[in-house]
């Protein structure tokens, strides 16, 4: 399950679905499938299974299947968001394989204490562009 | 007692008001400047302009040594994590929360914050204890 269809949740959906995964798709906004449909990126399967609405709703989760999938990506634009869902998921629904986008590195360690599997795009971006600058990009 | 109130909407300046009217020391948060504005000419120098969820700010508000975090906005999951930040990272000992989603209540609770309040479900419990029971009990009887 993939709450958010953003650039990175709808091609890793597709990668997945590919792969021969069974995914599930969520977005508060009904033009997000659309939009990476025209894109390319997202089969229209993948839309017809996707689901409108709040990923931070408990009730919405259980009712787009939360309770059977084996892993969850919390990728929406917003923090807060991604660390609410993140943790029903895992504390809630006990999925064990729950993964957590938070770009506010401050935010991101302490709920990497807190024991969420979380990733920084800001870090990683920084550390990047870095190592390329400093010549020490493979 | 010193309390921070996160939400500077209609809740969180009835209850800072209120608080002050006690005696209490209160810091009130706001995120929008003219709303913070507004509440500073209301109710003096206790409002703070910045964000319930950014630790450099928090820690301006001297949230080490709160006796209580109250985080009121209109967003669960902000009020969500401000007071897993005040309990967590700041040791707070009583965090309490507004949540909108009734579900939300459990939820909080579940995810280490000390109290939820829901006004949606209160006002369902008004409802059915008002208009509920008469309904249900006739079977019983």
């Amino acid at each position: 399950m993939i709450v958010g269809c953003g650039r990175v949740g709808s091609r890793l959906a597709q990668s997945l679905e590919t792969a021969g995964h069974d995914v599930t798709l969520i977005d508060r906004d009904p033009g997000a499938f659309t939009r990476f449909v025209g894109r390319g990126v997202l089969s229209s399967q993948l839309v017809d299974k996707a689901v409108v609405g709040d990923g931070c709703d408990s009730e919405l989760l259980r009712r787009a299947g939360i309770e059977g999938s084996d892993a969850f990506a919390a990728l929406t634009e917003g923090d807060n968001r991604n660390i609410m869902a993140a943790q029903i998921a895992r504390h809630v629904y006990n999925i064990p394989k729950v993964v957590c986008r938070i770009y506010d590195p401050i935010r991101e360690e302490v709920y990497r204490g807190m024991g969420l599997q979380t990733f920084c795009p800001t870090i990683d971006g920084e550390r990047t562009v870095s190592a390329m600058i400093l010549g020490k990009a493979g | 007692m010193y309390v921070i109130i996160i939400g500077g909407g209609k809740v969180g300046y009835f209850l800072a008001r209120d608080l002050l009217d006690r005696g209490e020391e209160v810091t009130l948060v706001e995120r929008d400047g003219s709303r913070a504005e507004f509440l500073e000419g209301q109710l003096g120098t206790c409002v703070m302009r910045g964000d319930g969820d950014e630790m450099a700010f928090l820690r301006t508000t001297g949230i080490e040594r709160a006796d209580a975090v109250l985080a009121v906005t209109g967003e669960d999951e902000d009020n969500l994590v401000a007071l897993q930040l005040a309990k967590h990272h700041y040791n707070v000992p009583v965090t309490i929360g507004r949540v909108n989603n009734p579900a939300n209540v459990q939820i909080f609770k579940a995810l280490g914050v000390d109290e939820a309040v829901s006004a949606t479900e209160i006002l369902l419990g008004a409802l059915e204890s008002s208009i509920g029971r008469d309904e249900t009990a006739p079977s019983k009887d």
